[in-house]
């Protein structure tokens, strides 16, 4: 063991690094590999972690994983972390893998997210009384499309990322009704197509999202969530259902393989310090998706003009 | 299914137990129309007689799981080492050299002609900054076709020389061919490890089947007289087999193999859901996600041109006569020198560092924003038209099927309500309808028109089970004899009895309604494509492309045209579905017998009178297999439709993903595949007894 430490020292020292981690480093030859997700935001949350850890001498892998199918890689140590577990929308494979023990919770993101019903700005103009729900009542017809009617359209998550735009629009008693999407590409063609035609949408959504930076948005006013709404039906405006306010705020978090600490100990400390900044990553995300630049370099210039930021992550490892 | 027919009676029989069969059913179909709220379960099939089959299923494998996992993760890291290899190998050659060897190899197989085509689609991959994701691709399929060859191999020897593997392996395939993967993928995940190697594995079983079918067609259609001369010689078995009988077989098991390289390649984009590997399948679908149609169309562009190029080469050299060499193209000397100055250059380039493949390509780039403006734009401009035929066709066509005329004719759809006396006189029209048909051309056809005009009022969904079960099982075995009748029997039990008929149905609707148009519109292609070579010139690449293309580009433009919806999926499934129906019509049609034509001129019948009554019901069994391959095409895409909010078995078998229920994920898998093969053996049953009518 003694043997080990001091060769890792050695090697440390020739690679110029303070030998003080040395110590904690674990498996540094081993390459750590993080989860690259189906979404631009959770890219530069793993890349910015990733970074951070390669700057503190380990060797980092970025793979591309499926939201839900990562967890069985994660629970076998097959990759190692994933940046963004979004509990609103957390997979079953999450709930059931943590109960086994075999990934972990390692604290915040970092993230401000927020989810609830939004529309692009120019349906002020088909239904005047927005952004104020009530005025959702008289407004339904005219969101009402062939499917829906005589209700209004809403555009609801996919089916398998539950169905909170339904539940709303049964707890407020909004004549709407909810069409899932099936895929985030639908969502955002969506809103995409409705732009483009001026067209009056309704719509599910959450930040930070590219697209709320890149379209000028609104998020339609909901009575404030409190635990009561999602459990008491005599709460809030509708006495006879429950789920009669916004969305409950969701929690972004970051997830490691159970095995992790032990391996690597520091890197383990700097995974669980790192937090990202909600306008730093929606910039960022509007940098590659909007204006087309290259993940890496916008990375890359993130880490040099944001020492001050991550450096303490590496510093708390010491 | 051929053989048990025989015996049955075929349609156009008159046989008169038949007609009391099909009375108890429109008696049976009274009942529940009358007795509808006093029985509901005939009309519904009540919730707690389910069999909890998913949650059993779930049982088993997490038991198997748990005893399996050591060794088919050992399978798993043995099949990920040839894949990373091959991979390096590919990612380490300078692309210039690639793009050399499939030209030789292009020129080995056909000729120049072939070269030019290859270069041009290679050197796109190349330059459009996909060359990474591309090879990463062929990595997978590299791997994955050898697998399926092999296992294909094996089963078809086991198919065509066993008893049991003629009476096992045909329902196996068709299973392995119709379930849908991701109704599998979790498990598989489980027992193989995160990764490619899942992706390679499903791909294998999809890819399997036709090689598996091909080889025993080939095996069995060895002539007898090559047979009893190699025992004659006195081989052994084993020599017999691999020495005669598989030579001899080259033929059509070349075949297979061009087919079963199309189907692996058609997989790459659903293992690219699991991720783990950075192909241009995950390109595709990560461009989708963002909904821009530019980029995904030109990455998707350059699978079709890696399917284009797989498939002439091996086609030419199935084509290719095994006796004699290669006839303009140069000796087996030119093309061991020119594979080694391969190497120099490789070599030569490596040092000197050239020919890395280019990242992101600027010309590709602005291609995607361009198209991406335009699509933006037309929607803008074109926006009110697109919706009114939208609506038109959710009226007058979609919700019909759906709800039947009974739900569907509302004062906001079609303008006025449907009342009482029109209901009635709707019931009487039919009713005459079906006699006056019935009296005209026989009772069959009366009696058809009697169950269309039910289901029509009903709609897919409202009909009883009992009734639509009854139907199709009646149907099945008049035309297939007792075992088509059971198997639909079965099939459509198992449907009900695990609890997914309703999303059967709803996707039995979709289907129903996407395979109707795409016969109609695929075959009058066909008919036009088949008289007219330039006609057939245009469509055969547009046929390739919309073959081989991830479907998932296509989803965008249609969802920013007309929205989330069925008519969206509608839509994406005829992109898919249409081809089939043209390739069997224009070839059913090419091949009716010029001797047979010239008798009909001779006889003086009128142009029109050639179509209709001799060239078109020669050429209806061949039809027929194209609208079966239609529908099954449809089932196919059904999964991939969910992705647009379709609210069937689809969407079931996306939400047990996301929920990693194993069980509830193999019974709509399952079901889907079952809807699949009830619909294939009555259509086959049925072309069979069309093929006999037109022998006698």
């Amino acid at each position: 063991m003694f043997k080990k430490t001091m060769t890792a020292a050695l090697l440390s020292l020739t690679l110029g690094l303070p030998a003080a981690y040395a110590a904690e480093m674990g498996a540094k030859d081993e390459t750590i590999k993080l989860t690259i997700n189906e979404w631009t935001g959770q890219h530069i949350s793993a890349h910015i972690a990733g970074e951070t850890l390669k700057k503190a001498g380990y060797k980092v892998e970025y793979v591309t994983a499926g939201y839900d199918s990562q967890f069985t890689a994660i629970a076998d140590g097959e990759l190692h972390g994933t940046m963004e577990v979004w509990s609103s929308n957390a997979p079953d494979l999450w709930k059931k893998m943590s109960e086994a023990g075999k990934v972990v919770d390692i604290g915040d993101t970092g993230l401000k997210a927020r989810e609830g019903i939004v529309y692009p700005i120019h349906v002020k103009e088909i239904c005047p009384g927005l952004p104020a729900w009530e005025a959702l009542k008289e407004c339904a017809g005219k969101f009402a499309t062939a499917e829906t009617l005589p209700q209004g359209r809403l555009i609801d998550y996919p089916a398998d990322w539950g169905t909170p735009g339904a539940d709303r629009m049964k707890g407020l008693k909004l004549p709407f009704k909810a069409v899932p999407a099936g895929s985030e590409g639908a969502l955002i063609s969506e809103m995409k197509a409705s732009i483009a035609k001026k067209s009056p949408l309704l719509i599910v959504f959450w930040q930070p999202h590219w697209a709320l930076s890149k379209y000028k948005t609104e998020w339609v006013d909901l009575p404030k969530a409190e635990d009561a709404c999602f459990s008491d039906p005599k709460w809030g405006v509708n006495p006879d259902d429950v789920n009669d306010c916004d969305f409950a705020p969701a929690r972004v978090f970051k997830v490691v393989w159970s095995g992790f600490e032990k391996k690597w100990p520091a890197a383990h400390v700097i995974l669980k310090n790192v937090s990202i900044p909600t306008e730093d990553q929606q910039n960022m995300m509007a940098e590659i998706d909007q204006d087309g630049g290259k993940l890496e370099k916008v990375i890359e210039t993130w880490m040099a003009s944001n020492e001050a930021k991550w450096k303490p992550w590496i510093e708390a490892s010491k | 299914m051929a053989s048990d027919i025989t015996n049955q009676s075929g349609l156009d029989v008159k046989f008169p137990e038949s007609v009391w069969g099909w009375l108890l059913i429109i008696l049976l179909a009274l009942i529940c129309g009358v007795f509808a709220s006093s029985v509901p379960w005939l009309v519904k099939y009540p919730q707690n007689w389910f069999v909890p089959l998913a949650d059993w299923i779930n049982i088993f494998t997490d038991w198997f799981e748990a005893i399996a996992k050591p060794v088919t993760r050992f399978i798993g890291n043995l099949l990920e080492l040839p894949m990373q290899g091959l991979r390096e190998v590919l990612q380490w050659v300078p692309w210039p050299v690639t793009v050399l060897a499939v030209a030789l190899l292009a020129l080995h197989a056909s000729g120049w002609g072939l070269v030019v085509i290859c270069v041009l689609a290679s050197l796109y991959i190349a330059l459009s900054g996909y060359w990474e994701q591309a090879m990463n691709t062929m990595a997978l399929v590299g791997v994955a076709v050898p697998l399926s060859l092999l296992l294909g191999l094996g089963l078809g020897i086991y198919a065509s020389r066993t008893r049991s593997g003629q009476r096992i392996m045909p329902p196996i395939l068709d299973l392995m061919q119709t379930i849908p993967t991701f109704a599998y993928l979790i498990p598989m995940l489980v027992l193989f490890g995160f990764g490619p190697v899942v992706g390679l594995i499903a791909s294998a079983i999809y890819a399997c089947p036709p090689m598996v079918r091909n080889v025993s067609l080939g095996l069995q259609s060895v002539p007898e007289e090559i047979r009893e001369a190699a025992r004659m010689s006195g081989s052994s078995s084993y020599q017999q087999l691999f020495w005669v009988e598989i030579p001899a077989a080259m033929g059509q098991i070349k075949v297979g193999i061009n087919q079963t390289i199309m189907a692996a390649l058609s997989m790459v984009i659903i293992a690219s859901v699991i991720g783990g590997f950075n192909d241009i399948g995950w390109e595709v679908l990560s461009t989708m996600r963002k909904a821009r149609f530019g980029d995904s169309l030109l990455a998707g562009v350059v699978i079709v041109f890696i399917a284009i190029i797989m498939d002439r080469i091996s086609a030419a050299y199935a084509n290719r006569d095994y006796l004699s060499s290669g006839s303009d193209a140069p000796s087996k000397h030119h093309f061991l020198i020119a594979a080694g100055a391969l190497i120099v250059l490789c070599a030569v380039l490596k040092f000197f560092d050239i020919g890395t493949a280019i990242e992101e390509a600027d010309w590709a780039k602005s291609i995607a924003d361009w198209l991406n403006l335009k699509l933006d734009e037309f929607v803008g401009a074109y926006g009110d038209i697109l919706t009114s035929i939208k609506n038109f066709f959710y009226f007058f066509y979609l919700l019909p099927l759906r709800t039947g005329l009974s739900q569907s004719i509302l004062p906001f759809t079609w303008g006025f309500d449907f009342t009482g006396p029109m209901r009635i006189s709707y019931a009487v029209m039919c009713v005459l309808g079906a006699i006056g048909v019935g009296m005209r051309w026989g009772w069959q056809k009366g009696l058809g028109v009697a169950i269309l005009a039910y289901l029509l009022y009903f709609g897919t969904t409202g009909a009883p089970w009992s009734v639509v079960i009854a139907t199709l099982t009646y149907l099945g075995w008049q035309v297939g004899g007792r075992k088509t009748g059971l198997f639909v029997l079965g099939a459509l039990g198992f449907i009900l009895l695990t609890g997914m008929w309703e999303r059967a149905m709803l996707s039995v609707y979709l289907c129903g309604a996407a395979a109707i148009m795409s016969f109609l519109f695929g075959a009058s292609v066909g008919v036009w494509a088949a008289s007219n070579d330039t006609v057939s010139a245009i469509v055969r690449p547009i046929c390739d492309t919309f073959q081989t293309i991830p479907l998932f580009v296509f989803l965008i433009p249609t969802l920013m045209f007309f929205q989330l919806g069925e008519f969206t999926a509608l839509l994406a499934i005829i992109a898919y579905a249409f081809v089939p129906a043209i390739r069997y019509t224009e070839n059913g049609l090419r091949e009716v017998s010029p001797q047979l034509l010239e008798v009909a001129v001779e006889q003086g019948c009128t142009p029109s009178q050639i179509f209709w009554q001799v060239k078109l019901p020669l050429a209806m069994p061949s039809m027929m297999v194209g609208l079966n391959q239609t529908i099954m095409y449809a089932f196919a895409m059904l999964v991939i439709a969910a992705l647009v909010g379709t609210t069937g078995l689809g969407q079931q078998i996306y939400q047990a993903l996301t929920a990693a229920n194993t069980g509830l994920g193999v019974v709509s898998g399952l079901s889907m595949a079952l809807l699949a093969m009830t619909a294939d053996r009555i259509m086959q049953a049925w072309a069979a007894n069309r093929y006999a009518g037109l022998d006698g």
